[in-house]
């Protein structure tokens, strides 16, 4: 068994920051939006956790994208070799067909994580979105709801805060099915532990062949 | 030496006995031993000394000549006389003896002259006091050689009054004077009172003082024609809505150069002091009278009257026509405009003069608030300036008086609010589109950040977000604690104005009055979501109008009922709660009008269209797209039914992968 020095201190620190985040603020957010059903907190509170909350992630988002760039990894690990589209596409049917059959029948994983490649094709996809993307968006929207008439302008851009509202509320509907699956998926190393334990050390371990 | 003294009158007496002529009875000589004495007075207790002299000369020749003295003074004789007897003043002596000649002038004589018998039955003018007492000469003489003047003032000298069946009195006194200095001094009565005469004296019944006026405006007109008057266009005018006597009064009536060297406003209260009227082409009048004490009381105290009604002098009076009040008062605001401009142009925008102009003759204008002439200077009384717009916003007002703001004013604070206060007093301006939060804040200094203290959100305190609040709900929404409501309004979006009703009905193509078919088709007295939807859809379509939203009190009335701080909502989920009992309302702004409101559904909120139309507000919790929720439990079902199918499928599947790690 050999170990690879997957994920580097600033990415784990971000990742776990990012992944309560991620819970505080899909719970507060529902109490917020469930003042008259749920019975956590009171609505004011709810706003104030999901803000202190929203502005750690927001400032947890630069942690990332300043190591990335920094580092020179973003382009390597997050980037989909689109100059190469035939082969990222058999690749991301051989990544589907394992986790829709291989993983079944004992296939092993056909992605193989390095420091230069941690992420399957589908990972590199989703992550590219989540992260380029749809947490921004988020922040974004988030922001516009947390200070409406100081941020007016970028709500007018958008049109209106109805819609502010409607792309901050969708995205919150898809991280909390997104956030069970990528808990599910995480279980899904050579053991239930072995990607969780990994973002806690940085080391995943993988089994070599003989 | 009283016996002395009395002892030479008796002496006296004796020898002028002597002196009176033969014809005289005997009794009378008597008497005038004494009274023919001129210096004989008796001191009367209220007033100068009564002469008793009588000159006998002269009273034989007066018609009473030949009777003795008993006949009038049947109480005296030798035996009773002289004694002292006490009069309080000359008229009670009068009054007591004038009842001495119903002795012989019967009363059924006295009646005959039928103005004769008014006096006499009045009683007020005693017989003395038209035919003297002891020189009364033949009537018929006097009458021949009396003059016409003299004959009629003979009673109306006295203080004669007439009272009509309007209880109103009119008085017959004539001073002579009067009529000597007036321009009808050379005249007798009789030029203008040419119905009477020494022999005829005719009783007029009139009911009311103005119809006695108006009746002896014949008596001018007699010199005074049509034609004369009516080279003055604007005098003539006046003869038909006055009578002359109005201005001009009874007999001093004064030469016109006399009035025009008057004081300005002297000249022009000769008239206007009257109770004269102007007559509208619909028939309508009004007063034109002013009360010179209207005028001395007022802040225009010092003004002439030319200073406002500039058209006006003392040699010009336009004829003016107005077609009703209503057209009088809207041209009346011309006259503050000469000075107050800044007031006239702020009121020219307020909801008040759209309502005038729109034809509600309640709404105030300059004339209502401030008066005509008796213009006064704001009241400092802060209970007393707003009593004025309570007498039509009486709902208001007793909201009002419940407030915190009316027991500031209870307890005498110097900058506690009145109406104008927060309304303004020229440019008040329907409340939807008053702003009437920045005229708290002209008070309440620093508002922003005293709600900023507990109003933001962590981790930074903008006084943005305070902003976002004062947007969206109106300072009563959290400072009452009375029924809330969510208003919708049409805005359009490039004119950054709410759509008016007459341009939403121009949109549809139809009246103004159908602007609430065309919206609540199935006339339920409620909007519908479909019905809502449907008919933004056809302003959006023509329009760049859009919904945009408030929060404020339900009944506007109930805006005024200020609570103290302590008692304000700080309470977020108050409003940020589905739960929350707020009722819709839709707007439509009318220009310069109360806005027509609709009972809305309260789902339009919370439908997806809302999104479009409802841009720019969102109520955290109350207003949420309800359809959302749904998509939220979907999503967190399938986000579970992802592991649990897998790992079913792996759990179904691991034989497969024992018998292959086993190398079967």
């Amino acid at each position: 068994m050999k170990k690879i020095y997957l994920h580097p201190l600033p990415v784990r620190i971000w990742h776990w920051i990012n992944a309560i985040g991620f819970i505080v603020l899909i719970l507060t957010g529902a109490q917020i939006r469930f003042a008259d059903s749920m019975g956590l907190m009171s609505f004011e509170t709810a706003v104030q956790i999901h803000s202190w909350f929203g502005f750690i992630l927001l400032a947890n988002y630069f942690i990332w994208l300043f190591y990335y760039l920094f580092s020179g990894k973003l382009f390597k690990i997050y980037i989909p070799p689109f100059w190469k589209p035939v082969e990222f596409i058999r690749n991301s049917l051989r990544q589907v067909k394992y986790y829709g059959y291989g993983i079944m029948v004992g296939d092993k994983n056909p992605h193989h994580p390095t420091p230069e490649n941690k992420f399957n094709p589908l990972q590199q996809v989703s992550y590219l979105m989540i992260m380029v993307a749809l947490i921004p968006l988020q922040i974004l929207t988030g922001l516009m709801l947390w200070d409406p008439k100081f941020f007016s302008s970028l709500i007018n851009i958008i049109g209106g805060i109805q819609i502010a509202t409607l792309i901050h509320t969708g995205l919150w509907i898809f991280f909390s099915a997104f956030i069970i699956v990528h808990f599910y998926l995480a279980t899904l190393g050579h053991t239930p532990m072995a990607h969780i334990k990994a973002m806690i050390t940085g080391y995943e371990e993988e089994y070599e062949e003989h | 030496m009283r016996g002395i003294i009395m002892g030479g009158v008796i002496v006296v007496c004796f020898l002028l006995l002597y002196l009176v002529n033969d014809a005289i009875s005997d009794d009378v000589k008597s008497c005038l031993r004494c009274h023919g004495i001129k210096t004989l007075s008796k001191q009367l207790e209220k007033g100068p000394s009564l002469s008793l002299y009588i000159d006998g000369a002269k009273f034989e020749k007066s018609v009473h000549g030949a009777m003795d003295c008993s006949s009038c003074h049947p109480d005296i004789t030798m035996k009773n006389h002289p004694r002292p007897k006490k009069v309080s003043d000359k008229m009670v002596y009068v009054k007591e003896f004038s009842k001495n000649c119903l002795t012989c002038h019967d009363q059924d004589s006295l009646m005959k002259p039928k103005m004769h018998g008014e006096i006499v039955k009045k009683g007020v003018i005693l017989c003395a006091q038209c035919h003297g007492s002891h020189y009364i000469g033949s009537i018929k003489e006097w009458k021949d050689k009396v003059s016409f003047d003299d004959y009629c003032l003979t009673c109306h000298q006295f203080n004669m009054t007439k009272t009509l069946p309007s209880k109103e009195k009119v008085s017959l006194k004539i001073d002579e004077q009067e009529i000597k200095s007036s321009v009808h001094a050379k005249f007798q009565c009789l030029v203008c009172h040419d119905d009477f005469s020494k022999v005829d004296h005719p009783v007029y019944n009139y009911k009311s003082k103005s119809e006695y006026r108006t009746r002896m405006v014949a008596i001018c007109i007699k010199c005074h024609t049509n034609k004369e008057l009516q080279k003055n266009l604007a005098h003539y005018a006046l003869t038909k809505t006055a009578s002359c006597i109005e201005c001009h009064g009874y007999h001093g009536v004064k030469s016109v150069k006399t009035v025009k060297s008057l004081p300005e406003n002297q000249y022009c209260l000769k008239c206007h002091s009257s109770s004269i009227v102007m007559k509208m082409k619909n028939g309508e009048t009004l007063s034109v009278q002013v009360k010179e004490s209207d005028l001395l009381s007022s802040v225009h105290k010092k003004l002439k009257c030319t200073d406002c009604h500039k058209e006006f002098s003392t040699t010009q009076h336009p004829v003016r026509n107005f077609d009703s009040v209503k057209d009088y008062r809207a041209k009346a605001k011309d006259v503050c405009n000469n000075c107050h401009q800044d007031a006239v142009i702020k009121y020219d925008m307020s909801i008040h003069a759209e309502a005038l102009k729109k034809g509600n003759q309640q709404s105030p204008d300059c004339l209502k608030c401030h008066g005509y002439h008796k213009v006064a200077l704001i009241t400092k009384d802060r209970n007393a300036s707003s009593e004025l717009c309570i007498r039509c916003h009486s709902e208001s007002g007793q909201a009002f008086k419940v407030s915190v703001h009316q027991k500031a004013i209870n307890d005498g604070k110097q900058n506690a609010p009145t109406c104008a206060s927060c309304h303004n007093s020229h440019d008040v301006l329907p409340t939807n589109v008053a702003k009437l939060g920045d005229s708290c804040a002209k008070c309440h200094k620093n508002v922003k950040i005293s709600h900023n203290k507990w109003l933001w959100n962590p981790p930074v305190r903008l006084t943005t977000f305070v902003d976002a609040h004062f947007d969206s709900a109106s300072c009563a929404a959290c400072h009452t604690t009375v029924n809330k409501a969510i208003y919708l309004t049409f805005v359009d979006r490039g004119k950054k104005k709410p759509l008016t009703e007459a341009e939403v009905a121009k949109i549809f193509g139809v009246d103004v009055k159908d602007v609430k078919s065309k919206l609540d088709c199935n006339n339920d007295g409620k909007v519908q979501q479909e019905e809502l939807w449907q008919f933004i859809s056809t302003i959006k379509a023509k329009s760049n109008a859009n919904l945009s939203g408030r929060i404020d009190v339900l009944n506007s009335s109930d805006a005024h009922k200020i609570e103290p701080k302590s008692k304000a909502i700080k309470d977020c989920a108050v409003c940020h709660n589905p739960l929350a009992t707020f009722a819709t309302k839709l707007e439509i702004n009318r220009e310069g009008e109360k806005p027509i409101k609709f009972v809305l559904d309260n789902k339009v909120l919370n439908s997806v269209y809302a999104i479009p139309n409802i841009k720019d507000f969102y109520v955290l919790a109350l207003t949420k797209i309800k359809i959302l929720d749904t998509l939220f439990f979907i999503a967190l079902l399938g986000g579970i039914a992802v592991p649990v199918g897998h790992v079913t499928l792996r759990i179904l599947t691991a034989p497969i992968r024992r018998k292959r790690r086993e190398g079967k």
